[in-house]
C-alpha cells in the first residue's frame, strides 16, 4: 500500500495559558530574558556569599582527581560519576567566587533548558515556572544543611545539577533538532509589559528567599560555622573568635569546638572561653544510617590536633578516611600529623595524594618544605603552639573519657607546659569536674589566677575555705558571687529557661555557665576509665 | 554541524597524536655515564624474580628529565650480554617513558625476555634525556630464578589499622599479569543491615579445591568451599571460647584448626607503635569441615594460644602460646592492655594422629619468652624443613610492630636440627647468587634489614631473613609458595602505615634474597592506594567459586552451627 506522502508540519508548541489571547500593551515593555540574567545575579550572591563558605567547607570534605586508583572506591559506586563530577564542580570553590559564578552558570543554564524543553514561552505568564527547578535544588541544599558534605555525599548536591543540566540539554538538543529550519529563525524578541515583569522577578525573589531562610532558621550555625573553618584555613584565630562572639547566642556543639579552637591560639581561652551559649541545640544532622547525630564526628580531628593529642587525631582522621574515603581535609591533617611525629615517608605519600587533586600548590608547598626537616616543623609557629601541650608520657586513649580532647586534658597529670596546665584548668571548668580543677590549681598558689579560672575557683570558695586562704585577691570575687547568687535565686527552679534569660546578663561569667550553661555536663557522671575497643582489628 | 564535527575529531586525532608522541623506543645512540644507579619507584634493584613473574614496571625519578629508555639485557655468568639459546626470542627489551618516568612494558615481550633469561641475570640500563643531552645511570641486576612462584596470590584489602570498615574485599591477583579478580567485597556503600567485615582467608595445601573466609558483623559466619560449592557454617558453643579466628587446612584431611580468640584493642596517644591489639583469652579449636563439628584442642585459661599452623604430612600441629601475665590487681582488660608488652608468646608444637584424630603433649619449639621476644604466625615450608614466623619485641599482631622480621627455623624430619642448618648461609651450587650493583654479594648492612642473617645464638636452629627483612618496619603475615621457593608477606616498610605484599625468593639453601614489591601495571599504584594489602596466599589455581556465588551464600544464606563434639 502506497503510503500518502505530505509535508511536514512545524512540532506545535505549547502557549501556556491566556497569553496566546493577548498582546502586550503598546507601553513600556522589556526582554524577558533580563530575568535570566536577574536570576544570575542571585544565584550568584547565593552561590558565593550567602553559601560561600559552606561550599567552601564541603570542598575541604570532598576529593577529586584525575586518577583511576585514587577514585575507584567512588567510581564503583552507583551514581559515581555523577558523584565524581558534583566534586570537580566543588573543586572551584577554591575560590568561591569563581565557584558561585559557576554554579549560577548551571542554575541558569538549567533555568532556561527547562523553559526550553517545557516549550514556556518568554511572553507566558507561565514562563517564570522555569526557574522552578533551580530554586527547588537551592531548597534542597539548604534544606541538607550540614549534611550537603558531612556524612552525606559531598558531590551529590552539585553532581545532581550538573545532571538535571545535562538530562535538559540533551532533550533541548532533541527538541532543537527536530525543529524546522523555519521554526527555529522565525522566533522574534519577545517583550512583555515592565508591570509583568517586575511581579515576575518579585516571585524570583521570593524563590530565594526560601532557601535563605531555610539556611537561617533550620540550620542556623551553619554559616557561622564554615566563616570560622575558613578562618581556621587561613589561620586567623580572632577572627574565628569574633565570629562565634559575634553569634553568640547560638548554641551548637561545632561551633563551641571551633571557639575553643581559636582561644587556644589567640591566647584567650582562660578568659573568653564562656562567652558564647553552651547548651547545644540540636544540629538536624543525620547520620549514613539516618539516624540522628550530633555531629561530634564533625570537629573531633581539629579539637585533638589543637589540643596537642596528635595520636587521637590521626586515629579519627583515619577512621574518618576509612568511613568517608579520602578528603583534602582528612589527607591535610594526616600530612600535619605525620610531620609532627617525624614520619616522612608517610607525610610524602599524603602529599602525593593531595597533589593529585587541583589547587592545593600552597598547602603542599608549605608542609613538603618540611620533609626530612625536623627544625622546620619545630619552626612552624602553629606546630609549635600545639608541642606545648602534647602529652608528656604514653598512654591509651581508652583509658579516658570520650571525647579524648575533654577526657584526656581534664585529668592529665603531667604537661610539658604552662599552656598545658591551662587547657587542663579550663577543660575541668568546662566540665564542672571542680575536686580536679581544685587539685590542679596547685601550682597557681601565689600568681594571679586569669579571670575565669578565679571565677571558678570562687564557685569553690564556699565549700572550701582553703580556697580565699591560698587566693587571697579572691576576696572580690567572693562578694560579686554571693550577689550573683542572690540575683538568680529565683531562677534555680527552672535552669534551662533561665539560662537562656540571663545569657546577657552573665555573659562570660563562669558562675554563670556552673549553674544555667552545659546542663548536660552537669548531669554526666565523670566515668574516666573506657573499655578497651572490641570493635573490628582491621 | 558538520564542519563543527569535523573540527572537533580533528582535534581529538591531535590530541592523541600528542599524547603518543615522545616515548622513544631505542636506546640513544650517544649519552654520558653516571656513577649512580639511577632512583627509582619501586626499588627493583639486586632482586630475584621468578621467571614468570608480570612486568616489573617503574617509575624513574629525575628531575628535568624530557624522557626515558629503560634497557633490559640478560648476561651470562661472565657478564656478557647473552642471546636467547634458540636464538628466536629477543634478548634486549626496550621500553620509553615520557617526563612522568612510568616504564610501563608489553606483557608478551616481557615474557619472551624471561623464558630466555631464566636462571640468569638481568642487566638493566636506565636513560634519561637531560636538557644538555642523554646520560645513562650505572645499570643495576635482576636475577631471575629457575623455579616459577604459584600464579595466584590471593589477599584483603582495607584501611590500616583501628576499628572501622567500611569498604573491603578480598582479591585474587594473576601474578603472571596485572589481571585482578574480585573474591568477595562487602556492601559498597553504607547500609545498617548489611554492613560486614570479611577476613581470614586460607586455603588447603596451595590449591582452590578447599578454601574459607569469615563474615563478621551482620551475615555472620564462616563461608567454607568444596569444589564450587560453598556454604556458610556457625562455631559457637557454650564450651568453646567463640567463634573461630585464624585458620589453617589439614593439607590433606577436610579438617581446620582454627585459634578462637577474644581480641580488643588500644591506642597509643604517644608510643611510636600506634596500636596494640591484644588477646584477653584465646585457645584451639578442630573443625571437621565434612560433619561440621568442632572441638576444643586446648582450652587453657592461663595460657593464650594462637595462629595454629600444619605441618605439610599434617602430623603435627605449630602454634604460639604465651602466659598470661601477673596483673596487679583483679583480671580486667585495661589491666591487661597496661602490661601489653609482657604479653610474650613462644612457638610450640603437637603432634597430631590422622587415624584417631588426637594430639599429642606440646613441645616447645622456640622460646622466645625467656629472650624477652614474641612469636606469632608460624608457617611451616612446603618440604617440612623450615618454620617460617614472625619475631617481635612483644604480642603477637606483629603487623604493627617496627620490631617485627621475619625468622626461620630450620627442622629435619620430626623437628631435629638438620645437616644443613650448619651451613645455612652457603649458597648451595646452581642456587642463584644475590649480586649488588658493585658485584659485591649482599650483607644485612647492603639490604638494611634488622639482624644478621647467621643462625642466632639465643635461638637454637633459627636465624632472621636478613636480607628479605626492612629495617624498623613491621615484616609480618607470610605464606610460601607450593614449591617452597618464594614467599608473599605484608610489610610495612614503604611508608610505615599502609602494608604491601612483597615477595622473596628463598633458595634452597634456605637463605631468603631481597624482597621486592608485587608489580603493578601502573607503577604509582602503591604511592596511591589508600588500603593495606592484607593476609597474602599464594595458590597454584584461581578460586572456583564465583563471586557471585559467594555474595548469595553470604546474603542470602542462613549460617549452620557446628555441632560441638
Amino acid at each position: 500500500m502506497k503510503s500518502k506522502k505530505t509535508k511536514r508540519q512545524p512540532l506545535p508548541s505549547f502557549k501556556g495559558g491566556a497569553d496566546v489571547l493577548k498582546t502586550e500593551s503598546p507601553g513600556r515593555t522589556v526582554n524577558p530574558h533580563w530575568g535570566l540574567l536577574f536570576f544570575f545575579l542571585m544565584a550568584w550572591l547565593w552561590g558565593a556569599w550567602w553559601m560561600g563558605d559552606v561550599f567552601c567547607i564541603a570542598r575541604e570534605w570532598s576529593f577529586v582527581a584525575a586518577d583511576a586508583t585514587l577514585m575507584h572506591w567512588l567510581w564503583q559506586q552507583s551514581f559515581g560519576l555523577v558523584w565524581i563530577i558534583g566534586r570537580a564542580v566543588l573543586t572551584l570553590y577554591r575560590w568561591p567566587l569563581v565557584g558561585g559564578l559557576v554554579l549560577a552558570l548551571l542554575l541558569t543554564a538549567a533555568s532556561w533548558l527547562v523553559g526550553y524543553c517545557l516549550r514556556l514561552r518568554p511572553t507566558s505568564r507561565w514562563h517564570w515556572l522555569q526557574y522552578l527547578p533551580a530554586a527547588a535544588w537551592m531548597t534542597w541544599v539548604s534544606w541538607k544543611g550540614l549534611n550537603l558534605y558531612y556524612l552525606n555525599e559531598p558531590g551529590e548536591a552539585t553532581g545532581v545539577l550538573v545532571l538535571g543540566v545535562l538530562v535538559c540539554a540533551i532533550d533541548a538538543f532533541i527538541i532543537w533538532t527536530f525543529k524546522s529550519r523555519q521554526n527555529r529563525s522565525a522566533e522574534a524578541a519577545p517583550v512583555v509589559s515592565w508591570f509583568r515583569f517586575a511581579i515576575g522577578l518579585t516571585l524570583l525573589a521570593v524563590c530565594f528567599l526560601l532557601p535563605v531562610s531555610i539556611t537561617q532558621w533550620r540550620h542556623p550555625y551553619l554559616r557561622p560555622l564554615t566563616r570560622m573553618q575558613v578562618q581556621m584555613l587561613q589561620e586567623d584565630w580572632n577572627g574565628m573568635a569574633a565570629t562565634a562572639q559575634a553569634h553568640g547566642h547560638l548554641s551548637y556543639r561545632p561551633l563551641a569546638a571551633y571557639y575553643a579552637i581559636a582561644l587556644v591560639h589567640n591566647g584567650h581561652l582562660t578568659d573568653q572561653l564562656f562567652d558564647i551559649r553552651l547548651d547545644y541545640d540540636s544540629l538536624y544532622v543525620h547520620s549514613w544510617d539516618e539516624g540522628q547525630d550530633n555531629g561530634t564526628n564533625y570537629y573531633l580531628i581539629d579539637c585533638n590536633y589543637h589540643a596537642g593529642l596528635f595520636r587521637p587525631a590521626a586515629h579519627k582522621a583515619m577512621e574518618a578516611l576509612t568511613m568517608n574515603g579520602p578528603s583534602v581535609y582528612v589527607l591535610k591533617h594526616l600530612i600535619r600529623l605525620a610531620l609532627l611525629d617525624y614520619d616522612w615517608d608517610l607525610a610524602r605519600k599524603y602529599l602525593f595524594i593531595l597533589g593529585k587533586t587541583p589547587f592545593e600548590g600552597d598547602f603542599i608547598r608549605r608542609y613538603g618544605a618540611m620533609l626530612d626537616n625536623a627544625d622546620a616543623v619545630e619552626a612552624d609557629p602553629v606546630f609549635a603552639a600545639l608541642r606545648k601541650t602534647e602529652p608528656v608520657a604514653d598512654s591509651f586513649e581508652g583509658m579516658y573519657q570520650e571525647p579524648a580532647f575533654l577526657g584526656y586534658t581534664c585529668v592529665l597529670t603531667a604537661g610539658r607546659s604552662q599552656e598545658a596546665l591551662m587547657q587542663s584548668l579550663m577543660a575541668c571548668l568546662y566540665s564542672k569536674r571542680m575536686p580536679d580543677f581544685l587539685m590542679r590549681c596547685e601550682p597557681l598558689v601565689g600568681s594571679v589566677p586569669p579571670r575565669t579560672i578565679a571565677e571558678g575557683l570562687t564557685t569553690q570558695a564556699g565549700k572550701n575555705p582553703e580556697v580565699l586562704k591560698v587566693f587571697p585577691q579572691l576576696q572580690m570575687n567572693v562578694q560579686y558571687y554571693r550577689g550573683f547568687l542572690q540575683t538568680v535565686k529565683p531562677y534555680m527552679n527552672d535552669r534551662a529557661r533561665a539560662g537562656i534569660e540571663l545569657f546577657d546578663q552573665y555573659r562570660g561569667y563562669y558562675p554563670y555557665y556552673y549553674f544555667f550553661g552545659n546542663l548536660k555536663a552537669t548531669r554526666k557522671k565523670a566515668d574516666t576509665v573506657k573499655a578497651s575497643s572490641n570493635a573490628g582489628v582491621n | 554541524m558538520k564542519r563543527f564535527l569535523y573540527r572537533l575529531a580533528l582535534a581529538a586525532v591531535a590530541l592523541c597524536v600528542a599524547a603518543c608522541k615522545g616515548l622513544p623506543t631505542s636506546v640513544p645512540a650517544t649519552f654520558s655515564e653516571l656513577t649512580d644507579t639511577a632512583e627509582i619507584y619501586p626499588d627493583y634493584r639486586d632482586i630475584t624474580i621468578p621467571p614468570n613473574i608480570a612486568p616489573l614496571n617503574f617509575m624513574v625519578y629525575d628531575a628535568g628529565a624530557k624522557a626515558f629508555v629503560v634497557e633490559w639485557t640478560f648476561v651470562d655468568k661472565a657478564g656478557r650480554k647473552g642471546a636467547s639459546e634458540d636464538h628466536a626470542t629477543p634478548a634486549t627489551l626496550v621500553c620509553g617513558a615520557a617526563d612522568d618516568g612510568k616504564i610501563e612494558m608489553d606483557t608478551t615481550a616481557w615474557r619472551n625476555l624471561l623464558t630466555s633469561a631464566r636462571g640468569k641475570a638481568l642487566r638493566v640500563c636506565v636513560y634519561a634525556e637531560r636538557p644538555n643531552g642523554w646520560v645513562r645511570f650505572a645499570p643495576f641486576s635482576v636475577q631471575v630464578a629457575e623455579e616459577e612462584i604459584d600464579a595466584y596470590l590471593s589477599y584483603r584489602l582495607i584501611e590500616p589499622g583501628y576499628e572501622l570498615y567500611r569498604q573491603i574485599g578480598l582479591y585474587q591477583r594473576n601474578v603472571t599479569n596485572f589481571d585482578e579478580a574480585v573474591i568477595y567485597e562487602n556492601n559498597r556503600s553504607f547500609d545498617n543491615d548489611n554492613n560486614h567485615c570479611v577476613n581470614c582467608h586460607n586455603y588447603q595445601a596451595y590449591g582452590t579445591d578447599r578454601m574459607l573466609f569469615h563474615v563478621r558483623a551482620s551475615h555472620g559466619g564462616t563461608i567454607v568451599t568444596h569444589g564450587s560449592e560453598a556454604h556458610k557454617i556457625a562455631i559457637r558453643h557454650d564450651s568453646i571460647l567463640g567463634a573461630g579466628v585464624y585458620p589453617s587446612w589439614h593439607p590433606t584431611l577436610p579438617l581446620v584448626a582454627f585459634s578462637t580468640n577474644k581480641t580488643g584493642q588500644v591506642f597509643h596517644m604517644l608510643h611510636p607503635e600506634k596500636i596494640e591489639v591484644l588477646d584477653e583469652a584465646s585457645d584451639l579449636l578442630l573443625y571437621d569441615a565434612e560433619a561440621n563439628t568442632v572441638s576444643n584442642v586446648i582450652r587453657t585459661t592461663d595460657a593464650l594460644e594462637t595462629f595454629p599452623c600444619w605441618t605439610p604430612d599434617g602430623r603435627r600441629l605449630y602454634y604460639c602460646s604465651a602466659d598470661m601475665p601477673a596483673l596487679p590487681g583483679e583480671y580486667s582488660p585495661e589491666q591487661l592492655a597496661i602490661r601489653y608488652d609482657s604479653l610474650l608468646y613462644n612457638l610450640y608444637s603437637m603432634s597430631f594422629d590422622p587415624a584417631t584424630r588426637t594430639f599429642g603433649e606440646p613441645r616447645l619449639e622456640v622460646d622466645a619468652a625467656s629472650q624477652h621476644k614474641s612469636v606469632s604466625v608460624p608457617r611451616v615450608s612446603p618440604d617440612g624443613r623450615y618454620v617460617l614466623f614472625t619475631l617481635g619485641d612483644y604480642g603477637q599482631f606483629h603487623i604493627w610492630h617496627k620490631s617485627a622480621d621475619l625468622w626461620v627455623k630450620e627442622v629435619h624430619g620430626d623437628g631435629e636440627l638438620s645437616a644443613e642448618a650448619v651451613t645455612a648461609g652457603l649458597p648451595e651450587s646452581g642456587a642463584v647468587q644475590v649480586a649488588t650493583t658493585d658485584n659485591r654479594t649482599a650483607s644485612p648492612a647492603d639490604t638494611g634489614t634488622n639482624s644478621a642473617a647467621l643462625p642466632s645464638p639465643q635461638f637454637p636452629q633459627c636465624r632472621p631473613l636478613a636480607e628479605a627483612n626492612a629495617v624498623n618496619q613491621p615484616d609480618s603475615y607470610h605464606s610460601w609458595s607450593s614449591n617452597g621457593r618464594w614467599i608473599a608477606f605484608a610489610s610495612r616498610r614503604d611508608d610505615g602505615s599502609f602494608s604491601r605484599a612483597y615477595i622473596s625468593y628463598f633458595d634452597r639453601s634456605g637463605r631468603a634474597h631481597r624482597a621486592f614489591l608485587l608489580p603493578q601495571r601502573d607503577p604509582e599504584y602503591n604511592l596511591l592506594l589508600l588500603k593495606s594489602f592484607n593476609v597474602p596466599e599464594m595458590t597454584r589455581t584461581p578460586v572456583q567459586v564465583s563471586r557471585e556465588q559467594f555474595e548469595h551464600v553470604v546474603l542470602h544464606t542462613e549460617a549452620e552451627v557446628a555441632k560441638y563434639k
